[in-house]
C-alpha cells in the first residue's frame, strides 16, 4: 500500500496531474471508441472487417459453405479454453493492429505458423469423425502418416477463402463497414447525416 | 516527497523534460487516433464505388464503365449457344415442342406464340418480336397493357420514379414503346450509391405487405433471391385497384403454394380468360419460379438463386459475382460442384432424371387436358346447360392451373421435384374428375362414343384447329417490326442523348 501512497502526488501537484491524466484518458477513450475496441471481446465476424483489408477474407467466407455454421474465431482462435482463447486473441490482435496502423500489411496476406496450427486444431475440433472413422482408415496403409502427421491445410488450401486472396481480389465486395463515428444526434445537429 | 516547485528550482531542465515527454506522448496518441479515423474513412472509399450516375440511369453500359467485370459477364447473357436436354440459352419454340399447349391456351395470346425466353440481354427484344403483344400501329393499339413492360427493363424504375407505378401501368403496351429500350440490367437490382441489392418493383414490396411481412428486413442472402423474385414469380393484373389501370399484383396474400394462390383467385373470382373451346374460366399461371424454389431442398438449406445462377468466379486474381446469369448446367464446376463433389456427368444425369420424370407426368396431364377441353366443347355443342357444365369447368380450371404452375416455371422440376410432382398429380386428379363427369354428361346428351382427339401433331396443325389466322398475325408483326419498331428505338436513343451523364 505504501507503494501506491507514494504514487499519490503532493497537494501542489494534484491539479496539473489530474489534468494531464484526464487528457490521456480522454484521448485513449476516443481511440477506444473509434476503433470499436469493445467489439474485439466478442465473436462477431463483422468485427474482423473493422480493418477493411480483411474484406477479401470476410467476403470469401461469407460465400462459402462455412458461413452460417462458423464465425472467424471458430477457426482462427484456439477454442480449448477461455484463457488461451483470449490470450491468443490479444496477441494476434495487437500484432494485426500494429501492422495495420503502421501500414505494413502486405498485398497478399499469409497465415503465420501459430495461426496455422490453431486453424488445424479447429478443423479437427469439428471434423474429428473424419480422422477416427474406421471405415475410412481401413484401406489406407499411410493412414497414420496422412492423418496424424500432416496439416489439414496442406490439401484443403482453398477452404473456405479460396486460393488467391490479395487486398485487391474482391473489389466492391459487399462487406459490413464500420458506421459513422459521430453519434446520430451529433450528425443531425451538424447536418452531416 | 518534496513539492515539485522545490525540485524544479534546483533542476530547471527536469521541467523541460516533463514538458517534452508529455507533449510527445499526447502527440503520438493523437497520431494513433487520427490513423484510426483515416483508415476507417479509407474503408468507405475502398469498398464503395465512387460513381457519378443516378439511380435511374437505365443504360447498362454506363454502369459498366465502373464495373467492367460485372458488365462483361452480364453481356454474356447475349450468348445463345447452350442447349441442355430441355432448356438452355437458345430460343426454344415451346408450342412446336408441345403443340398441345396451343389447345390448352385457345382464346389466350399464348396460343399464338410461346417461345422460351433467351438471356436477360434479350428481355426487350424478345417482347418486340413476340406475337403476344400484337402488332400495334396508328389507331390500332396492342391488346396488352403497359404492365407487361414491368419486368423487362431498367427504364421501368426510371419511369415509375417520374410518374408512379399506377401511371406507368396505365395505357396499352404500344404507348410506352419509345420509353422502354434497355434490357434488364444493373438498375433493376442495384442501389447506385452502395451497389447493395435493392427491390425496385413495387409489386414485390406490396406482396410482402399483403402477407404481413416487411421486405426491408431481408438479409443479404435473402436479397440474392428476392431481386429475382421481382419478376420470376406468379402474378396477375388487377383492374380494381386503380381505375382504368391493370395493376400488377402477386397473389401471395394467403401464401405462395399452388393451393393458397388458387384460393386467392377463387375468392376474388378471378380469371385471365374464358377458354375458347371449353368456356372454362381459366387462370394462366405465369412463372412461379421463386415460389417453387422456396419448397425445394436448396432453399431450405439457405441457397439463394445467385449461388447457383451467378456463382463467384475468379479472373486474374480478382473474385467477383458472375453476372452471366444462366443455367447452372452450363457451369457445373462453379455452381454444383462447390458443394457436390461428384463427377459432372453424374450431376447432369441427376438433373435430367428429375426433369425427364416430371415431364413424363406433365405430358400425361397435358393430353388429359386437351381431351377435357375438346369433350367440354362437344358437350356445349350438344346443348349442355350452364348448370350441367359448372362443376366440370371448375375441375378444368383447377387442373390446368396446376399444369401451368408446373410447366411455366422452367426450373421447377429441378428446383423442387417433389412439389412439382405433387402439383401435377393434383392436376391429373382434377382432369380425370372432369372427364368422368363429362363422360356421364355426354351420355345423358346421347353421345356415348369417344370424342376424337384432334390432329395437333404440329404447332401449325394445332393453331389451325383452334382457328388462328397465323398468316395475318405474322404479316402484321412483320409490318410492325419494319415500320413502327425502328421509330421506337430512334426516339428512345434520342431521349438518352439528352440525359445528363453527371
Amino acid at each position: 500500500m505504501s507503494f501506491i501512497r507514494k504514487l499519490i502526488p503532493p497537494d501542489q501537484w494534484k491539479l496539473p496531474v489530474i489534468l494531464v491524466l484526464a487528457l490521456f484518458t480522454g484521448l485513449a477513450a476516443f481511440s477506444f471508441h473509434i476503433s470499436n475496441a469493445s467489439s474485439y471481446l466478442g465473436d462477431r465476424p463483422e468485427t474482423c472487417v473493422n480493418c477493411h483489408i480483411m474484406a477479401p477474407q470476410y467476403s470469401t467466407w461469407y460465400h462459402s459453405a462455412h458461413k452460417g455454421k462458423t464465425h472467424c474465431n471458430d477457426c482462427h482462435v484456439p477454442q480449448n479454453n477461455a484463457f488461451t482463447k483470449y490470450f491468443f486473441k490479444a496477441k494476434d490482435g495487437l500484432r494485426h493492429a500494429t501492422m495495420f496502423t503502421l501500414r505494413l500489411e502486405p498485398q497478399v496476406i499469409f497465415i503465420h505458423e501459430a495461426g496455422r496450427s490453431a486453424v488445424h486444431r479447429n478443423c479437427i475440433r469439428c471434423h474429428k469423425e473424419l480422422l477416427t472413422d474406421s471405415k475410412l482408415m481401413a484401406y489406407n496403409i499411410n493412414t497414420h502418416n496422412n492423418r496424424m502427421e500432416r496439416s489439414c491445410l496442406e490439401c484443403h488450401r482453398g477452404t473456405p477463402h479460396g486460393r488467391v486472396n490479395s487486398l485487391s481480389s474482391v473489389p466492391w465486395a459487399r462487406v459490413p463497414l464500420p458506421g459513422p463515428v459521430a453519434p446520430d444526434w451529433l450528425r443531425k445537429l451538424t447536418g452531416t447525416d | 516527497m518534496r513539492p515539485i516547485q522545490e525540485v524544479l528550482k534546483e533542476r530547471p531542465w527536469l521541467g523541460w523534460i516533463i514538458f517534452t515527454v508529455t507533449a510527445a506522448l499526447v502527440f503520438l496518441l493523437g497520431l494513433l487516433a487520427s490513423t484510426i479515423v483515416e483508415r476507417r474513412a479509407e474503408a468507405v472509399f475502398a469498398y464503395t464505388p465512387q460513381i457519378t450516375f443516378s439511380q435511374f440511369e437505365p443504360r447498362n453500359e454506363k454502369w459498366g464503365e465502373y464495373f467492367p467485370r460485372e458488365y462483361d459477364t452480364y453481356m454474356k447473357t447475349a450468348k445463345v449457344d447452350f442447349r441442355s436436354k430441355h432448356n438452355g440459352s437458345a430460343m426454344v419454340d415451346m408450342l412446336e415442342e408441345s403443340p398441345r399447349m396451343v389447345v390448352l391456351w385457345a382464346g389466350y395470346p399464348f396460343s399464338k406464340d410461346y417461345r422460351q425466353g433467351r438471356g436477360h440481354y434479350y428481355a426487350v427484344e424478345d417482347v418486340w418480336y413476340s406475337l403476344r403483344p400484337g402488332a400495334p400501329s396508328e389507331g390500332n393499339p396492342s391488346p396488352l397493357p403497359n404492365t407487361c413492360w414491368t419486368c423487362k427493363s431498367p427504364d421501368v424504375p426510371r419511369m415509375m420514379n417520374e410518374m408512379g407505378a399506377a401511371e406507368f401501368y396505365r395505357g396499352t403496351w404500344d404507348t410506352k414503346g419509345t420509353e422502354v429500350i434497355n434490357p434488364i440490367g444493373c438498375a433493376d437490382c442495384h442501389d447506385s450509391r452502395t451497389m447493395n441489392l435493392q427491390i425496385t418493383r413495387p409489386a414485390l414490396i406490396e406482396a410482402f405487405q399483403s402477407m404481413g411481412r416487411d421486405i426491408t428486413t431481408a438479409t443479404h442472402q435473402e436479397m440474392r433471391s428476392l431481386v429475382c423474385a421481382q419478376c420470376h414469380v406468379e402474378y396477375y393484373f388487377n383492374k380494381n385497384i386503380v381505375e382504368g389501370v391493370q395493376y400488377l399484383v402477386f397473389p401471395w396474400k394467403n401464401g405462395t403454394s399452388v393451393g393458397e394462390m388458387e384460393t386467392y383467385y377463387d375468392d376474388i373470382q378471378f380469371s385471365d380468360w374464358t377458354h375458347a373451346l371449353s368456356r372454362a374460366p381459366m387462370v394462366k399461371a405465369q412463372h412461379p419460379d421463386y415460389e417453387m424454389y422456396l419448397t425445394g431442398t436448396h432453399a431450405s438449406r439457405g441457397i439463394s438463386c445467385a449461388d447457383c445462377h451467378m456463382p463467384f468466379i475468379s479472373e486474374g486474381g480478382v473474385k467477383f459475382t458472375d453476372h452471366h446469369i444462366q443455367s447452372p448446367l452450363n457451369n457445373i464446376s462453379a455452381s454444383c460442384q462447390v458443394c457436390h463433389r461428384e463427377e459432372t456427368e453424374r450431376l447432369i444425369a441427376d438433373v435430367y432424371s428429375r426433369q425427364d420424370k416430371i415431364l413424363e407426368s406433365r405430358e400425361i396431364l397435358e393430353e388429359l387436358l386437351v381431351r377435357s377441353h375438346v369433350e367440354a366443347k362437344k358437350a356445349w355443342d350438344l346443348g349442355a346447360s350452364e348448370q350441367q357444365m359448372k362443376e366440370i369447368l371448375v375441375d378444368i380450371r383447377r387442373s390446368q392451373w396446376r399444369w401451368d404452375f408446373a410447366a411455366a416455371g422452367h426450373g421447377n422440376s429441378f428446383h423442387s421435384p417433389v412439389e412439382t410432382g405433387r402439383v401435377i398429380s393434383g392436376g391429373i386428379a382434377y382432369a380425370q374428375d372432369a372427364r368422368v363427369k363429362l363422360a356421364r354428361l355426354l351420355a345423358v346428351l346421347g353421345h356415348t362414343s369417344e370424342v376424337p382427339y384432334p390432329d395437333i401433331t404440329t404447332k401449325a396443325a394445332a393453331q389451325a384447329f383452334i382457328g388462328l389466322d397465323m398468316d395475318k398475325l405474322n404479316a402484321d408483326k412483320k409490318a410492325f417490326l419494319g415500320q413502327i419498331l425502328p421509330q421506337w428505338i430512334k426516339t428512345g436513343k434520342e431521349r438518352e442523348l439528352t440525359f445528363d451523364d453527371r
